[in-house]
């Protein structure tokens, strides 16, 4: 928990573009530089500057830890799914030309879908290792 | 090419520099912070490589997340460094062996850039014109991380995820009886 009150306003204003941000090279991974890990990381950075300024139980309470934990194994299925749809469709393990109507648009659903899956994983695996970090309790505080 | 050679010999001495400094310094928090500006320097570098993406990697995992997390675990470690006592001759020598073999060996390598590199001949050309005629997206890395290299990635993403599971599981006894501790000791108060 930290007082300094330009520390907390300039923490509200910087969250939602921070997260924007995130989106932004999230989705627009395939057009410029950017994708799911750079953009897991962003999004994590955002809920993780939250937790340091307003406190970790301010933090867990934007973002509660069943949800963080819930999305964390979310990103990995919605991957593995892509490759099972497919594979479901008729095809090999995430080949994805069979998931749209044509081959290039099948293409570009797979890459956003594992892409998102790829942020989803990443950025709640930092959240929760951050937040498992700050709030374990070593044995000489005990 | 020249304004080239001055960013790449800048980029070098700064990076020689923070290795220098992180030799010298014995507290931790200089030590994460030093390794922090040495990833966003390697991510400058990356960029006059022309590989942004490698690049925006670097910047945003190596110098931001994992030093968020660094001084995350650093609350629970020594603030200061142990002073060494082995004798350093010998990993001194193995470096410096080391660093002159792969510097000879580099001499062998093909100039940046080359067209008739082998790395340019192999696979590549059908990579950067499928991702143009079969996909369908500008940008090729992302075709071949998320596409071609579909199944590297799933692996990665798993890493990801085991890792972290690993690391929650490993924390996770001693949160939860610190936390029964603290309602414990919460009842005894009210």
């Amino acid at each position: 928990m930290n007082e300094n009150p330009i520390l907390r306003v300039s923490t509200k204003i910087l969250f939602a573009p921070i997260i924007l941000f995130g989106l932004y090279v999230q989705f627009h991974g395939d057009f410029g530089p950017g994708g799911g890990f750079q953009a897991g990381v962003i999004v994590a950075s955002a809920f993780i500057l939250y937790s340091v300024v307003f406190g970790v139980d301010e933090g867990k309470k934007l973002f509660p830890s069943n949800i963080n934990l819930f999305l964390l194994a979310l990103g990995g299925l919605l991957y593995g799914g892509v490759g099972i749809a497919s594979m479901l469709l008729g095809e090999e393990f995430l080949s994805y030309n069979i998931l749209g109507s044509s081959p290039q648009s099948g293409q570009h659903i797979g890459i956003l879908l594992i892409e998102f899956g790829v942020g989803l994983t990443v950025s709640n695996v930092m959240i929760a290792l951050f937040n498992a970090f700050v709030s374990f309790k070593s044995g000489k505080d005990k | 090419m020249i304004s080239e050679l001055i960013i790449n010999a800048f980029l070098v001495t700064v990076m020689l520099a923070i290795g220098i400094a992180l030799l010298r310094t014995r507290t931790l928090i200089f030590t994460v912070v030093l390794t922090s500006a040495y990833s966003l320097v390697a991510a400058l570098m990356f960029i006059t490589l022309d590989a942004v993406d490698v690049a925006f990697t670097e910047a945003s995992v190596g110098a931001g997340i994992s030093t968020i997390l660094f001084l995350a675990a650093m609350a629970y470690l020594p603030k200061e460094e142990e002073e060494n006592i082995n004798s350093q001759t010998l990993p001194a020598l193995t470096c410096i062996l080391l660093g002159g073999i792969l510097i000879w060996c580099s001499y062998d390598l093909p100039e940046i850039g080359l067209l008739s590199s082998p790395v340019h001949q192999h696979i590549v050309p059908d990579y950067i014109l499928g991702s143009r005629d079969d996909i369908g997206i500008p940008n090729i890395v992302t075709s071949v991380l998320a596409s071609y290299r579909g199944y590297d990635t799933f692996g990665e993403t798993i890493v990801v995820f085991t890792a972290g599971v690993a690391v929650l599981v490993l924390l996770k006894n001693n949160t939860q009886t610190s936390k029964q501790k603290n309602k414990n000791s919460k009842r005894k108060v009210s």
